[in-house]
């Protein structure tokens, strides 16, 4: 069932076109991710969903009622905000009661409830302490309960890990993924971060330029990118240029510079086509795929190596090689790779 | 299968109100009364009223030809020259280390910095009256010194104002320019040292020229203050001290010369700017470097 | 200044900055000591120590007069501008239309910006100009209302500039509407601002000289300029203990203003 859905969202600031026909369907409880660069309009989208931001055009609905005008509050939301944006004169406690009182919630009811989700976010004992008492982590969570805790419809969250150092932020996502999961809320994700996307998201809808590149579960985006932007901005890619010359069955058979590849890719190509491979799929030993190389560079990793290669054409590869591989640059490589592991996509 | 909520009140409530109650404090009580200085000054003068019916430009003629008012226009510009100088000259090492120091006297210093401002100025005044009187500390501490046998004369004349004025000024510049040194990123001047400049030539070349605004902000403020500062002068400047605030004032209470003090306040307000304008396009080109 | 080691030009440096302290702070605590003194004159070493210069002005009725009505005209501008200045700081910082923000912060600040003498006079020759002279007893109180309502308009628009927005929002995410919102989190946020404002409004008011000198009522003195007229005709320890009060009132409210909001919150 749709719990959210996003009709051909448009956004002006002024002449400048944010958002253009953004279309969005959420089902309950599911997590998706609002993935892109910096000023590519996923905030934005986020922003309007919250209704902090009028949209010029199109229409939002929330479980099949037109909110497309409706105040913030109107919305039952739970929101995360990149500073979190926590009360900074309320203890933590009052924090969480804020939209329980709001809700004219029983004194009673109020204090189980914030009780509760003290507990799941694991701050219970923290009821007292003012925010500024709290590590960013802790504040982090706080605000993630001050959202949960009126158990809105839906939990929008603006790049709620920006601000946490690395190993916290790596903790965080799998809390954040399960808590999800345990309560059940629709979730929408916005986050700059390709790892963070891929590890927590039911799907992930990337954005770029006020429009939706591709929209999709991780696998799906990962594996079988659309475009050129997803196929770079969502781990690392070799693409290839060609040109689609025969079927073999499932697969495509693709002429570039560096000879014929066999493929799979979306259907219905034809004409110009990039073909993508990434760097773990490509062996050192032949494959459906072989392409013949030389050694340019060599990248210590620590668990393993990574090459970059050039082909007799000039198409540069990069590929991961076990960390004590004998290769160094200059020397001649055999690259392999599966029909199935390489995707053709329009060009 | 969409139904419609109730729309959402208009977001832009009519809120002008709020703004209305201040206007019409500045409105009515300042910019009009600025308005009336400025046509009191062109009224003829009247011994029956406060002033009479006609237009003249006769009292700025006066005030401008006259050898005596120049000599307190001299004298009050002087002053304020002086104690504009030697209150950043004081003012910036006392600004530089409040912005730098992890004492945990820290908000102590502080107090010792907004204390004179918030101690009344009769009261500032006084003070150095108490001081620098014929038998007061200042004198008894330079003759138990050896540095001198007779008195100086620190009352009545411009040398007394104007210790007096930088005690009370200089609050005024140590506080924006602790603002705008706070505000300077101390790896800046880190940067300078790592590069190779020494102390002294990391000051004068990185943070001296950043903390330009608090230093423009601090003289301007400590010039236009010291230029119209009336009670200072008034209780310890006597006649010799006197500066164009005591005289206007003297024009309007004393001599009741309505028009006329209108014309010298006046005159001393165009003086005060423009000056400042000439301050401010000889250090354009110290301005123009900063971000 | 600091470096990996304290050079002679550190110690220098501090024994300068240590003397720019004292000469700040020493002339206040001097007017202070003497207020105790025990002696007839205003001169150190003390003859004994006293509280007999107090008796003496609790038992001057012109200065309690005076005082009290310094009191009235600095509480009255204090709660006046606590409401009309926050008002127009909400309204400058969050709905004025984009083009009129920066004349009207310059115009609320104003009276900060021109010499309180020259709006002394203005505001003299304004009063007669509009025929209510200085018999209205109003105008003095206008006058140090209106040179005291930047202090309360430029610390609240700064405390709501440095407000994170969000926090608003945070609260709409939650489900309150715009009012309750500025109640609950907008309010208490800018609160430090109005307190540091009124009390700053309230503080800069009993000190206010020019602005009484010329619009007072006759027979009416502020404390600062009974105080200047007694030392025309006086040099004896009274005054030190008028100033010693006015002192201890003051810093009363900066005490208030430190425990609430914290010094380094004041804007001048």
């Amino acid at each position: 069932m749709t719990t959210l859905r996003l009709d051909r969202i448009n956004k002006f600031y002024g002449t400048l076109h944010i958002l253009k026909d953004i279309d969005l369907d959420i089902a309950q409880g599911e997590f998706i991710s609002l993935l892109g660069p910096s000023g590519c309009g996923k905030t934005t989208t986020l922003r309007c969903i919250a209704g902090f931001e009028a949209v010029s055009g199109g229409s939002i609905a929330f479980g099949g009622r037109d909110m497309t005008r409706a105040m913030p509050e109107q919305r039952d939301l739970g929101m995360v905000f990149q500073s979190y944006a926590l009360f900074p004169h309320m203890t933590v406690a009052e924090n969480l009661s804020f939209g329980l009182e709001v809700r004219k919630i029983a004194p009673a009811d109020r204090e189980r409830r914030i009780a509760q989700t003290l507990e799941m976010v694991r701050l219970t004992g923290y009821e007292k302490r003012f925010p500024r008492e709290l590590s960013g982590g802790q504040q982090q969570r706080v605000a993630l309960a001050r959202a949960l805790v009126i158990e809105p419809a839906v939990l929008l969250l603006d790049e709620p890990l920006a601000n946490l150092d690395a190993s916290l932020r790596d903790d965080m996502r799998f809390f954040i993924r399960d808590l999800q999961q345990r309560v059940g809320i629709t979730t929408i994700y916005v986050t700059h971060d390709q790892g963070e996307a891929l590890v927590m998201s039911d799907r992930i809808v990337v954005m770029n330029r006020g429009v939706v590149e591709q929209c999709g579960s991780p696998r799906e985006i990962y594996e079988r990118p659309q475009s050129l932007m997803v196929a770079d901005f969502i781990g690392q890619s070799n693409t290839l240029t060609g040109r689609v010359t025969g079927r073999e069955g499932e697969l495509y058979v693709i002429a570039t510079e560096d000879g014929p590849l066999r493929t799979h890719g979306a259907p219905g190509l034809a004409g110009e086509v990039r073909v993508m491979v990434r760097p773990e799929n490509i062996g050192t030993a032949p494959g459906d795929n072989t392409l013949r190389g030389r050694v340019v560079k060599t990248t210590y990793l620590g668990a393993s190596c990574l090459l970059n290669i050039e082909t007799a054409a000039g198409s540069r590869f990069t590929t991961h090689a076990p960390a004590d591989s004998p290769l160094a640059p200059g020397s001649e490589v055999t690259m392999g790779f599966a029909a199935h592991k390489a995707w053709a996509f329009a060009a | 299968m969409t139904e419609a909520v109730p729309l959402a009140p208009p977001r832009r409530l009519p809120v002008w109100w709020m703004i209305l109650p201040a206007v019409v404090l500045l409105g009515g009580f300042l910019i009009l009364p600025y308005a009336s200085i400025v046509v009191m000054s062109f009224r003829e003068a009247s011994t029956s009223a406060v002033y009479g019916d006609g237009f003249t430009i006769g009292h700025y003629t006066e005030v401008i030809t006259d050898p005596f008012v120049w000599g307190i226009v001299w004298r009050t510009v002087r002053t304020a020259a002086i104690v504009t100088l030697v209150t950043l000259l004081l003012g910036y090492p006392v600004a530089y280390h409040l912005a730098r120091t992890r004492s945990r006297w820290a908000s102590l210093l502080y107090i010792c910095v907004i204390s004179p401002l918030l101690v009344g100025l009769v009261v500032r005044t006084f003070a150095w009256l108490i001081i620098l009187s014929n038998s007061g500390m200042a004198n008894s501490a330079l003759k138990a010194a050896g540095l001198i046998d007779r008195p100086i004369l620190f009352l009545n004349t411009p040398l007394g104002v104007t210790i007096a004025l930088i005690h009370v000024f200089l609050p005024f510049v140590i506080l924006p320019l602790l603002g705008n040194l706070q505000a300077i990123n101390p790896e800046v001047a880190m940067a300078g040292r790592s590069l190779g400049a020494s102390r002294m030539r990391t000051f004068f070349k990185v943070t001296l020229p950043l903390s330009m605004p608090g230093i423009q902000a601090g003289a301007i403020l400590v010039f236009v203050l010291s230029m119209s500062a009336y009670v200072t002068p008034a209780m310890l400047g006597g006649t010799k001290g006197r500066t164009m605030a005591v005289l206007v004032v003297q024009y309007l209470v004393d001599n009741f010369r309505w028009p006329a003090g209108a014309a010298l306040a006046i005159f001393m307000a165009v003086l005060t700017v423009s000056i400042i304008v000439l301050y401010l396009r000889l250090t354009a080109r110290a301005m123009r470097r900063l971000p | 200044m600091t470096g990996a080691r304290k050079t002679l030009w550190d110690h220098v440096f501090t024994l300068l900055v240590a003397l720019i302290y004292i000469f700040l702070i020493a002339p206040i605590l001097l007017v202070v000591l003497l207020s105790f003194s025990g002696g007839e004159f205003l001169a150190l070493p003390m003859e004994g120590v006293s509280l007999r210069w107090f008796e003496a002005l609790f038992s001057n009725s012109r200065f309690y007069e005076a005082a009290v009505h310094s009191f009235r005209l600095a509480l009255v501008s204090a709660l006046v501008n606590g409401v009309i200045g926050t008002l127009a700081a909400i309204y400058v910082i969050r709905f004025a239309p984009a083009h009129l923000t920066n004349p009207l912060r310059v115009l609320m600040s104003a009276p900060l910006m021109v010499p309180e003498i020259l709006t002394a006079i203005a505001l003299l020759f304004f009063f007669f100009e509009v025929g209510v002279g200085n018999r209205w007893s109003m105008a003095i109180q206008i006058g140090h209302i209106l040179v005291t309502f930047p202090y309360v308009f430029l610390n609240v628009a700064s405390a709501l500039f440095n407000f994170d927005r969000s926090q608003e929002e945070a609260a709409r995410s939650l489900g309150a509407n715009g009012w309750l919102t500025f109640r609950r989190v907008t309010l208490p946020a800018i609160k430090p601002g109005v307190i540091t404002g009124c009390l700053f409004a309230f503080v800069i008011s009993f000190d206010i000289f020019n602005i009484s000198l010329l619009l007072k009522s006759v027979g009416k003195n502020t404390l600062p300029l009974e105080l200047f007229d007694y030392l025309r005709y006086n040099f004896d320890p009274t005054a030190a203990a008028v100033a010693t009060v006015s002192i201890a009132l003051t810093f009363v409210a900066v005490l208030i203003v430190d425990a609430t909001v914290g010094l380094r919150s004041l804007r001048f």
